[in-house]
């Protein structure tokens, strides 16, 4: 709740339809914030378009709606203006996976400290129901093998936090939204998080998950900080039909701001830009001219 | 290896206020070194520099020039005729040729002939030297060549050796002993190439205190003024003729605490632009056609969702591809009209470097005071060009943030709405981090509290309130600049690069007895149609000067101002500028065509 007595706006009840996967992710993530005591003024949720890319109407912070696949860069612009915020870019498969995959990958590398909630629903809702790019084989005619972001991030050297989720499992769930929120809290780069989030209407696909999700966590040998095994065993689980969920990977790769922003001066975004205190520094940047 | 050398014609050293030399090879044969050499002498004795660039999209090969003209006055062209031309082969001679004067002087290499008999018995003067040779003979490489061309040119202007060597020295100095001793040896053989064959001084060139303008491209100058606009945050992908402002900036913004990121592409370029932006920063990127039509989608977002941020378009020849490093202005129609839907945006056109400089911060302060995005349009020739200039003025500089808030200002709010309507159309912007100021930022259709709204009446204040804004900045945009006699009855209307050509043609026509008047125009969108009419009531006929192929702002003023018949196009679309000249003969064959009509 703001700290403050300026009424703000009151958040709208989610447009999605009964049952919508969209909905567990909704609440784990407006628990996990809340267990993390994040301060509503410092967050800032991008959303992307789609049914999925609506969720920053549902929630009391700060939101910019981006265009269709451009939630990253968007993203990426707000934490590198200001790095104290909490920047949590949430959106479709659709929107990061097809028309914003160039994004995707290079979001990835570069590694800011934001987090990334991908609603995987194996369709494109908004629009009624198309193949996504994780649309399986079949699936209205579609005749690709469906796109695995989780093993993408893995094959990129500078990704340090991936994980997935299931909407139905809201425990596991809101425990790896806190995991991501804290990783990239702490400007340790991205949190990169892939929720099954089913498309009741399009792409029903409760019923297999329920069946085909596979929780890492209860692998006694699984070790979440190597990047080989960890690809080589979710290839595996994966091979096998069944979906692995939980932690798939955390590493050490600096961060975004820590490669690019200026310690001292804080978030450029809260900066005095007037000419009077920054005159010495341009008089002296003039002398480039002469 | 026996050195020929000729000097046909010589002649009594010719006083010039006003010069121009070229020099043309091959990408990668140091032209643009010599030309600014050439620079730093000039500027070194007073005189006003200007100097333009014309290379191929590749790093080696291809024909490349470089022009540099000096003059007592102040000039932003490169003016009608090169006078003096130092070629590294005969393609150089042949791409210049019908920029010549009668009269003009060649140095050319001879290292593979002499310079062949087609271009003899033309009254030029030519001085065959084999500078690729004896660089390879003496210095052991070939790129020494320029270096010895600088002696030998240096010998045909008159200018001093300590002049020469103290420019090399200032130049070489910092890339080490080993580079400031092999120019300093190849301008010692040039020089001494020039005694023995007896080459003199042609031409006597003015001489006064160095002058305390500085030097700068267009570029460079946005650059500048971005960031002393309190600009903090450029984002940008590599595109020729934009580049160079992303390379000026990145290790300068630093100092200020500020950040330049090379994004993966222009969509990204344009909506990291837009999230700096909303959470507060100043915000530029830059590009050319290409990125712009890539960054469309995105400046029609910045507009819906009110988010300030500052668009350099650098335009280039198009569409497609192009030829990424040739002068246009045919960009016109996309900045102003590109995008689907309606909303605010302004389109602004400095026309010189100390332009540049001031409209950038002027572009800041207005996508800031409007919440709108504002496109600052170039072009090639006034982006690469480099002009001498006074010093740029820091203290006529103000930020205006127009109506962002801070946390005292928001605790003074009842209610927080990013969209709330207003008087003026503009609403208090709270960022994030402030208490309060919690809202939700669209390019969907929204209400006051940002919430995505289809409700009719909304939809409509919500239109008004955003378009009006543009109606508001009117007063506040730059206004076109007037040139020339206030009872002429012949006008003349061009913006950005062509300012330079325009000015010069206006001074060719005044001794045809032409009297013209011209308004350069610095605001294409919104026109500022009042200001327009004020110019062009008194006026017969009007000239639309502008490169490119349909005359956009010919069709631009006609729709604004209706006067069909009087408006005519002069245009230019073969990736040159105009030469004075070419304005002149265009004007001057128009009028007469109609004085022998008797109309
Ligand atoms: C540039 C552009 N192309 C197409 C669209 C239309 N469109 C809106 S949402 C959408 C797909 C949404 O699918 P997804 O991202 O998976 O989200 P979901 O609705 O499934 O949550 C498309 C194609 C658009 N808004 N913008
Ligand atoms: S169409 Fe599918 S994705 Fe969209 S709200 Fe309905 S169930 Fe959810
Ligand atoms: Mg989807």
């Amino acid at each position: 709740m703001a700290q403050t007595t300026v009424k703000i706006y009151t958040p709208t009840t989610p447009i999605w339809c009964p049952g919508c996967g969209d909905f567990g992710v909704l609440a784990s993530l407006k628990k996990a914030l809340s267990d993390l005591q994040i301060k509503s003024k410092d967050t800032v949720i991008v959303g992307g378009i789609g049914c999925s890319g609506s969720i920053h109407n549902n929630l009391e912070c700060y939101g910019i709606h981006s265009l269709h696949g451009r939630l990253l860069p968007t993203a990426v612009g707000v934490k590198l203006a200001n790095p104290q915020l909490t920047v949590i870019a949430a959106g479709g498969d659709g929107d990061g996976y097809a028309i914003g995959a160039g994004h995707f990958l290079h979001t990835l590398k570069k590694n800011p400290s934001i987090i990334y909630i991908v609603m995987q629903n194996g369709t494109y809702g908004l629009t009624k129901g198309q193949p996504s790019p994780t649309a399986q084989v079949g699936y209205e005619g579609n005749v690709d093998l469906p796109f695995d972001a989780i093993l993408t991030a893995l094959s990129i050297p500078s990704t340090t936090f991936i994980a997935r989720g299931f909407s139905a499992n809201q425990a596991q769930l809101t425990d790896l939204m806190k995991k991501a929120i804290s990783h990239s809290n702490s400007n340790e780069g991205m949190g990169f998080l892939e929720v099954l989030s089913p498309c009741v209407t399009y792409n029903d696909t409760y019923k297999e998950w329920r069946e085909q999700v596979y929780d890492l966590s209860t692998e006694k040998d699984y070790n979440p900080h190597n990047r080989l095994l960890a690809f080589t065993r979710v290839s595996e689980i994966t091979n096998q039909g069944k979906i692995p969920t939980g932690l798939v990977y955390s590493g050490r790769v600096k961060s975004l701001e820590e490669n690019t922003l200026s310690k001292e001066k804080g978030p450029l975004a809260l900066q005095d830009i007037s000419l009077e205190s920054n005159l010495p520094k341009y008089e002296q940047i003039l002398n480039d001219f002469r | 290896m026996a050195t020929t050398l000729e000097q046909q014609k010589p002649a009594e050293p010719m006083l010039k206020q006003d010069i121009c030399i070229m020099i043309g090879g091959q990408g990668g044969d140091g032209t643009l070194t010599v030309v600014n050499l050439l620079g730093s002498c000039f500027r070194n004795i007073g005189l006003n520099v200007y100097d333009a660039r014309n290379v191929l999209s590749r790093i080696r090969g291809g024909h490349a020039d470089g022009v540099i003209r000096a003059s007592t006055e102040q000039v932003l062209s490169t003016g009608d005729q090169v006078d003096v031309l130092v070629a590294f082969d005969e393609e150089a001679v042949q791409a210049a040729v019908n920029e010549l004067a009668p009269d003009a002087s060649i140095i050319f290499d001879s290292s593979k002939g002499q310079l062949s008999e087609k271009f003899g018995g033309m009254g030029l003067r030519v001085v065959n030297a084999p500078l690729g040779n004896m660089a390879a003979s003496k210095l052991r490489r070939n790129i020494f060549k320029n270096t010895i061309a600088f002696a030998i040119l240096g010998r045909l202007l008159g200018l001093e050796d300590d002049l020469l060597i103290e420019v090399l020295r200032s130049r070489y100095e910092r890339r080490g002993k080993e580079a400031l001793d092999a120019n300093m040896q190849a301008l010692s053989l040039g020089s001494d190439l020039a005694k023995q064959n007896n080459i003199r001084s042609i031409y006597k060139i003015p001489h006064s205190e160095k002058s305390n303008k500085i030097l700068a491209t267009g570029n460079e100058a946005v650059a500048y003024g971005f960031l002393v606009g309190g600009g903090r945050f450029f984002v940008g992908y590599p595109i020729t003729p934009a580049t160079d402002i992303m390379e000026w900036l990145a290790p300068r913004i630093s100092k200020l605490g500020g950040v330049v990121k090379q994004a993966e592409d222009e969509l990204a370029v344009i909506n990291m632009g837009i999230g700096a932006a909303y959470a507060g920063a100043r915000v530029m990127v830059a590009t050319s056609g290409p990125g712009q039509s890539l960054m469309t989608e995105g400046v029609g977002h910045a507009g819906e969702a009110e988010l300030p941020i500052v668009v350099v378009e650098c335009q280039r020849v198009g569409p497609s591809t192009g030829e990424p490093t040739k002068n246009e202005q045919s960009d016109l129609n996309h900045v102003v009209y590109g995008s689907h839907g309606e909303f605010p945006r302004l389109v602004i056109a400095p026309g010189s470097a100390a332009e540049c400089f001031q409209l950038t911060v002027d572009a800041l302060n207005l996508a800031e005071t409007y919440q709108l995005p504002v496109f600052l349009l170039l072009d090639q020739a006034l982006c690469q060009n480099s002009e001498s200039i006074l010093p740029f003025n820091l203290k006529s500089i103000k930020v205006e943030r127009g109506k962002l808030l801070s946390q005292s200002d928001l605790e003074k709010i009842q209610t927080y709405k990013r969209y709330q309507f207003s008087e003026d159309g503009i609403s208090p912007r709270s960022v994030p981090s402030l208490e309060g100021g919690q809202s939700q930022v669209t390019g969907n259709e929204h209400n006051e509290y940002g919430l995505t709204s289809v409700d009719t009446t909304n939809r409509l204040r919500m239109m008004s309130k955003r378009m009006k804004k543009v109606e508001l900045a009117k007063n506040e945009l730059p206004r076109g600049n007037n040139f020339g006699r206030k009872d002429a009855k012949i006008g003349i209307i061009g913006f950005g690069s062509t300012l330079g050509p325009i000015l010069e043609s206006m001074e060719q026509l005044k001794s045809k007895n032409i009297g013209v008047r011209f308004q350069q125009i610095r605001t294409i969108f919104p026109l500022l149609v009042e200001d327009l009419i004020e110019f062009s009531d008194p006026l017969d006929k009007i000239f639309v000067v502008e490169n490119n192929y349909q005359g956009q702002l010919a069709k631009m003023i006609r729709s604004a101002l209706g006067r069909n018949e009087r408006i005519e196009s002069i245009t230019k679309f073969d990736g040159t500028s105009f030469k004075p000249r070419e304005i002149t003969n265009a004007i001057s064959t128009s009028i007469q065509g109609k004085l022998e009509m008797g109309v």
